[in-house]
């Protein structure tokens, strides 16, 4: 198991309505918990509001839950020292919905894919960007150009590339097909399954629409408002919802068929 | 009643939309979908009298018979939210975030229709409640940050819906929207034009929306319309090689479990990307990326072929005797 999530909470004082009373709290993540193996995709589908987000910030350690666990290949992610954690991030990486602000216009490709291994101190940069680019089916050569020379699509590529080159175990993406047209977001789904066949990764894979998730998700978890109205194989969970939000979620994506 | 006639939207080489030709009716419900630059914003900003100022314009638009090629903006600003009026796709942006809503909502019936304050006001707060928004009455006073996605989506459809228009655009009105909104915003489009016996033109990437909303879909590619007809037939059975793409790289809900070598079903796609304007094939657009492509359809620019209530622009296209 690479990753392992046990009842996760994480809340949000939000501010005060009035002078006495006590400021309102948003449970934004609420007794979450679910795992990953090596090698497999787990789903998070859940509306805006719902704490999907949340929950992958927790897993990058970008932020702390106030209650629960959360274990990276048997490693407390709230236990380590800061200097651990930032040996231990090489291996979890994140891929961000937007190919446009998830990356410096005024950096070359290549300097913005060779961010990580620059923070990890890693040798021979140069040949490993290369490797990248050739996983995610772009050029050597496309190291020297500006993200703006790009199309969403390849801007979402080097994107990938970025969160690749330091091999990870586990991706995570959050939304990163979203802001794609069709086409281009069924040319990024079948490299996020080759990177998985090719570099036996695991991924967190987050998405508002539930028909995305069911093409490349092995597990698959329904949140809403913070909860979790169900999990499990991806499978029985679309052939067979429990929860009338999930059947509801199931309606909007079907429709066109 | 709304005709295009070879209607062309060009910014020098780069041609945004070609010879579109195309009649809304009244109480019509038209699909057009298509990836970003397939020209569907600069065929509805057409229908507008919105096209770009430094953009070439070549054809006709014919709104209730009378050419539009020689109207001016004034002519237009009378035109605008009695006869065609649009819905734009960020709900968030679109309304003023100094003003009360109910305002921005009485603005257009004060302006081209001439009622006083309080006569609008009652007729916001019946658009209000037309486009189901739940205690209208204190909703009118809130500003746009105190409301919801949807509901501010709801306040843009009660302000398009203003003045009556006869054509409403809703340029992909659902997506920014979640799952369930999507659908209750789809409905009540519907709705409103059946009762309205208003025509819709919705435009939209988002396939399942379009097939919940729509009589006819347009399927457009590098400012070409490619495809159309009866929305469920397309939809079904695809003609044109693009349209077979399109929904083939749609990921089915279906769940799809990997095979036996532990390896996961690929989505079908389109090989290749969608070319810059300027570098479009001068025949058929899709060339260059098109799994039937024959030598000359680089080329030469397919004509619209009619077979039954169909009709698609594609040299490889069977027509039946």
């Amino acid at each position: 198991m690479i990753l392992d999530v046990r009842n996760v909470t994480r809340r949000y004082r939000l501010p005060r309505r009035a002078l006495l009373q006590p400021p309102p709290v948003l449970v934004a993540v609420d007794n979450a918990s679910l795992s990953i193996d090596r090698g497999q995709t787990l789903g998070i589908v859940g509306e805006s509001g719902s704490g999907k987000s949340t929950l992958a910030r927790m897993v990058m350690a970008f932020e702390r839950p106030d209650q629960g666990t959360i274990r990276f290949d048997g490693h407390d992610l709230n236990a380590l020292s800061t200097a651990e954690l930032r040996r231990l991030r090489q291996r979890f990486q994140m891929v961000f919905q937007d190919p446009y602000g998830s990356l410096d216009p005024r950096r070359t490709v290549g300097w913005s894919i060779a961010e990580p291994l620059r923070v990890m101190g890693a040798p021979d940069t140069a040949r490993r960007v290369d490797e990248a680019l050739d996983h995610v089916g772009l050029r050597a050569a496309d190291a020297g150009k500006y993200p703006h020379e790009f199309s969403g699509g390849q801007r979402q590529r080097i994107a990938i590339a970025r969160a690749i080159v330091t091999r990870p175990a586990l991706l995570v993406a959050d939304e990163a097909v979203s802001a794609l047209d069709v086409s281009v977001q069924a040319q990024i789904l079948n490299l996020l399954m080759d990177l998985q066949d090719e570099l036996g990764l695991a991924m967190l894979f987050i998405s508002h629409d539930l028909a995305v998730v069911a093409s490349i998700c092995d597990h698959l978890m329904v949140m809403q408002h913070g909860k979790t109205l169900e999990s499990g194989p991806a499978h029985q969970v679309l052939a067979a919802p429990s929860h009338p939000y999930t059947r509801s979620l199931l309606t909007a994506a079907g429709a066109a068929a | 009643m709304f005709e295009l006639d070879r209607f062309s939207v060009a910014f020098g080489s780069a041609t945004a939309l070609r010879q579109a030709s195309l009649t809304i009716r009244p109480g019509d419900r038209l699909g057009v979908v298509g990836e970003s630059g397939s020209g569907k914003t600069m065929l509805a900003l057409s229908l507008m009298g919105m096209a770009p100022e430094a953009a070439q314009v070549s054809g006709r638009l014919l709104i209730d018979g009378k050419d539009m090629s020689a109207a001016t903006e004034a002519d237009w600003q009378r035109l605008r939210a009695r006869k065609v009026a649009m819905i734009f796709q960020e709900p968030m942006s679109a309304l003023n975030p100094l003003r009360r809503v109910g305002d921005t909502v009485a603005d257009p019936l004060r302006i081209h229709l001439g009622m006083d304050r309080a006569a609008a006001r009652a007729q916001a707060l019946d658009l209000f409640r037309e486009v189901g928004i739940p205690d209208p009455e204190a909703r009118l006073r809130q500003f746009p940050h105190e409301m919801s996605g949807g509901q501010r989506q709801r306040v843009l459809i009660a302000l398009a819906l203003a003045c009556d228009p006869a054509l409403l655009i809703a340029d992909e009105p659902t997506t920014a929207l979640d799952a369930n909104v999507k659908l209750r915003i789809t409905d009540l489009l519907v709705r409103l034009a059946e009762q309205r016996g208003m025509a819709l033109l919705f435009i939209s990437h988002d396939l399942a929306s379009v097939a919940r909303a729509t009589q006819d879909i347009m399927v457009m590619y590098g400012g070409d319309i490619v495809e159309r007809g009866p929305t469920a037939e397309v939809l079904h059975d695809p003609a044109h090689p693009y349209t077979r793409g399109l929904l083939g790289a749609r990921p089915d809900p279906a769940p799809q479990q990997r095979d036996a070598a532990g390896r996961r079903p690929r989505l079908p796609t389109i090989p290749g990307t969608v070319p810059a304007l300027h570098a479009l094939a001068a025949g058929c657009r899709f060339s260059g990326r098109c799994p039937v492509e024959r030598p000359d359809c680089a080329t030469v620019k397919p004509a619209m072929r009619a077979f039954g209530t169909r009709s698609a622009a594609c040299h490889a296209l069977e027509v039946p005797a």
